[in-house]
């Protein structure tokens, strides 16, 4: 074939301003760099364990049972077998009515669910407040919307009698939550348990949020991806339950982190119709329709769990379980070495502090970048260690503050958890010796 | 409600959950919600919150109803495009994260498949964006280059998303017909025509995009090498984007050519083309697409795509990359699914065109698509007095599920607010269906006057 000479490009300038600012994507680099160089992935939020045998069984039933309609567009707010069990599902969680075809919607995975809210809800010159460390998507979608983010903190308090931090010691000021509502904003987000902190926010958080919620008629979009993973004991409890809540709370969830199952991009939202139904405006002017098949075994794999809710054969009981042990693992492994762990309540990730253990290191280079990008990024690419810099999880006033923090994934094989502790006993004895 | 609390609390739930749940449950009959609710749509949503597929799948779900509706297949995708996804999802790490703008091995076989038609290099990292189906790329490539101000040309009539992606994005849809060469009476496809003078008109500096689908959808028109070559003219001549919808590239009929309007001279610099999974393979419920053009343009859909849903389902990328493998080593053959497909519609598209004329309707048969447009005012159905300000068409589709028990779509859903009067003597079916449902249109088409 011919290689054509580069053709005039349009003379003006191409893009939309919508894209100002939000062009850089820290996991694009990131990703590669783990892909290049990582003997033990730590990074990215993924299980590298495999999925439920039943959900993976539910799929190639699916596949295998000759109703090769699966393969064609289901009913486009969500499949009917889906948010009807989701709807069961909520139905108990939240102690009220939930209706399968307006109180729920199916989205590709909680990142489009995200995506829905601040389209269908954020308009321009709009604030929405944003509890840091957060999710980064939160802020270049809030950006895309045309509205402003208003961050707030949670603040370290460390105890006193030398005890390991706990993810329950970062909390919200509450004057300083307080002082951040004004007439203009539209909406806080929150992220409970939250990535990347592991923080479980307790009931009493809620309530100050919901208090404040209410009193400056603001909408809560709650992302709950995280909510079966939560450790000794403690309870998520979801804002939506609270009172004054639930008409104006869109809670997100996510069949990714709930089956561990990342790569089927299945997600949701449950919420009161009259915010859904904007939602669901959005979702018809984007995508439209979400992937039958993997629909199809989520749903079926919710089923499983209705039937098993609370038993110890539970997915989610088991996994929390083993994720509990392996936290507890790796909390000792970072102990170990010098690198202080934050004991996270819930989720996935870990986040460590090292600043004790980074003063010895050699070879990172100075720049502009925070402390914690550098460290990262040499150590993926120096120990074959991937891990990722807390202050991706701040906006950009505020990364300089915590740049002794790293965050680790422990969704993982003993294998890659061992890898790691070994590559750290190893870098650690190199240190002094 | 208290009932299924006590089975919640046999199934060992912790009290505390329990406690919860009792709890939330008596405040929230306490408090009744009183206040004045000020949290509305937000201004990009304003208006386009109807759809005409919302109103007419429902209807049409019918089991009872012959559905040439909605526009998906009912025959079986080919066999090995369902076995290379039962396969898929057995990899342990396919039901995982894969890459954002889309995976390996995908992005990689669209590249060759596409270099070989388009004959030009396609980078698989920086030229290509897997999407949600092709209505995500749509969404992407009108998000990420058209914004308040933009101008965009939409030729009628239009598969009913452009329209209100449009004005999401804050821009103004410009309408321009099709017009019937041969005052009204249409045979085929081919007699719908842009008028060029028109055409021209509509183009002025505010201009940013154009949009053109071809192979058409309703009226399966397959654009012309010299009616591309009128459009890509005026998009040089005014600067403009083009964005090119191409889902049915592979489902032209003999005697047609599916012709890329990126290969023009020009217009790979200023070009977006349009794919899809589900119109290639007949899937549509995989819902995967892809944005192929210049990495200057398709850097913007990527970020677009970054901060809309990050990343496309893993094992169906990576099935549909095999499939890709399998028919890209065979594209010199007959028998790949890209042809073979084509073929099977044809005789399809042939029977119903046949049908339809034994039942006293006019078909338009189309030079490619699997639509074909139907012109009823020669049935003479008295709809006067069906007391709804639905055009007529509407009215028409309604009363034939009704009574006929046959669906199919009005396409006065697929026009802008000033040809509705033009159009609304025309309905669309599908005939991307099986044999069996066909034998049953055919069975209700024979009876129609009795």
């Amino acid at each position: 074939f011919l290689s054509l000479s580069l053709q005039a490009k349009m003379s003006r300038p191409v893009q939309a301003q919508r894209l100002e600012g939000i062009d850089k994507n820290f996991w694009v680099d990131f990703v590669k760099l783990a892909a290049t160089y990582s003997k033990a992935n730590l990074g990215q939020g993924f299980p590298d364990f495999p999925a439920p045998d039943f959900l993976t069984e539910a799929f190639t039933r699916a596949l295998s049972g000759g109703n090769h309609m699966l393969h064609q567009y289901t009913r486009a707010f969500g499949h009917p077998p889906l948010v009807k069990v989701l709807a069961q599902f909520f139905e108990k969680l939240l102690g009220r009515d939930v209706d399968p075809m307006t109180n729920v919607m199916v989205t590709v995975g909680a990142y489009q669910a995200l995506f829905c809210c601040f389209q269908a809800l954020v308009d321009e010159g709009d604030e929405v407040i944003i509890i840091e460390p957060f999710f980064d998507c939160y802020e270049p979608m809030v950006k895309m919307a045309g509205g402003t983010p208003v961050f707030v903190p949670l603040r370290p308090n460390p105890p006193k009698d030398g005890k390991l931090m706990s993810s329950a010691d970062w909390r919200l000021d509450p004057a300083e939550l307080a002082s951040k509502f004004s007439e203009r904003t539209k909406a806080i987000v929150l992220n409970s348990p939250n990535n990347p902190l592991g923080k479980v926010f307790s009931r009493g958080e809620l309530g100050l949020i919901a208090e404040l919620c209410v009193k400056h008629d603001v909408l809560c979009i709650s992302d709950e991806v995280y909510e079966w993973l939560v450790y000794d004991g403690k309870q998520h409890v979801r804002i939506a339950s609270l009172q004054g809540m639930w008409d104006r709370t869109v809670t997100v969830g996510s069949a990714g982190k709930t089956f561990s199952v990342t790569g089927w991009k299945v997600g949701w939202v449950v919420g009161p119709d009259r915010l859904l139904q904007h939602l669901r405006t959005v979702h018809q002017n984007s995508v439209y329709h979400c992937a039958t098949i993997a629909q199809e075994a989520v749903a079926q794999g919710f089923q499983r769990e209705l039937m098993l809710y609370g038993k110890p054969e539970s997915y989610f009981v088991q996994l929390c379980k083993e994720l509990q042990q392996k936290r507890d693992w790796l909390v000792q492994s970072l102990d170990g070495v010098g690198m202080k762990p934050i004991v996270p309540e819930g989720t996935y990730f870990l986040v460590a502090d090292i600043s004790q253990f980074k003063s010895d290191v050699p070879g990172v280079p100075s720049s502009d970048e925070p402390y914690d990008y550098r460290f990262a990024e040499w150590m993926v690419k120096n120990k074959g260690l991937a891990a990722i810099p807390l202050s991706a999880f701040y906006s950009k006033a505020h990364k300089k503050n915590y740049g002794n923090f790293i965050r680790f994934c422990f969704a993982k094989e003993e294998a890659t958890l061992k890898a790691a502790s070994d590559i750290l006993q190893k870098w650690k004895q190199e240190k002094t010796s | 409600m208290f009932l299924a609390s006590r089975i919640f609390c046999c199934r060992g739930i912790r009290t505390g959950q329990l406690r919860t749940d009792l709890l939330s449950r008596s405040i929230k009959h306490s408090v009744p919600a009183t206040m004045p609710f000020r949290h509305k749509n937000t201004r990009r949503i304003e208006g386009l919150d109807s759809n005409v597929w919302v109103e007419f799948t429902k209807v049409a779900a019918d089991p009872s109803i012959v559905n040439l509706g909605q526009g998906l297949p009912d025959i079986s995708p080919p066999s090995y495009v369902k076995e290379e996804l039962a396969k898929a999802a057995a990899v342990d790490r396919l039901n995982q994260y894969t890459r954002g703008f889309g995976h390996p091995s995908l992005v990689k076989a669209l590249s060759q498949v596409y270099q070989r038609v388009c004959g030009r290099k396609i980078d698989p990292l920086t030229d290509i964006l897997v999407t949600v189906g092709a209505y995500g790329s749509l969404f992407s490539t009108i998000q990420a280059l058209i914004e308040e101000g933009d101008e965009v040309i939409i030729i009628e009539p239009f598969y009913d998303c452009y329209e209100p992606m449009v004005k999401m994005a804050g821009a103004k849809p410009v309408f321009i017909p099709l017009r019937c060469k041969n005052d009204g009476n249409s045979a085929s496809s081919a007699d719908w025509v842009l008028d060029p003078a028109e055409l021209a008109n509509k183009f002025n500096p505010k201009t940013k995009a154009i949009i053109l689908n071809t192979p058409h959808n309703p009226i399966g028109k397959v654009f012309t090498r010299e009616e591309l070559q009128v459009i890509a003219d005026l998009c040089i001549k005014h600067d403009t984007l083009c964005i090119s919808d191409e889902v049915y590239e592979w489902l032209v009929y003999k005697g047609n050519k599916h012709i890329k309007i990126a290969t023009l001279p020009g217009m790979w610099e200023r070009t977006v083309t349009i794919g899809s999974a589900g119109k290639t393979y007949s899937v549509t419920g995989w819902k995967l697409g892809w944005s192929i053009g210049p990495e200057y343009l398709i850097k913007h859909l990527q970020v677009v795509h970054q901060n809309t849903l990050y990343t496309c389902p893993t094992p169906l990328q990576e099935a549909l990359a095999q499939a890709f493998w399998i028919d890209y080593k065979r594209m010199d053959d007959p028998d790949c699914y890209f042809y073979s497909l084509s073929r099977e519609l044809e005789s399809k598209r042939d029977r119903m065109a046949q049908l339809l004329k034994e039942a006293g309707l006019k078909p338009v048969i189309p030079d490619g698509g699997y639509f074909m447009i139907v012109d009823v005012s020669t049935l003479n159905v008295d709809l006067s007095d069906v007391d709804e300000k639905q055009p007529y068409d509407y009215k028409f589709v309604k009363w034939m599920i009704a009574s006929k028990k046959l669906s199919a779509i009005p396409l006065s859903a697929f026009c802008g607010p000033e040809t509705k009067k033009q159009f609304e003597k025309y309905i669309r079916f599908c005939f991307i269906k099986k044999d069996s449902t066909l034998d049953a249109a055919e069975v209700i088409l024979k009876n129609w006057n009795k």
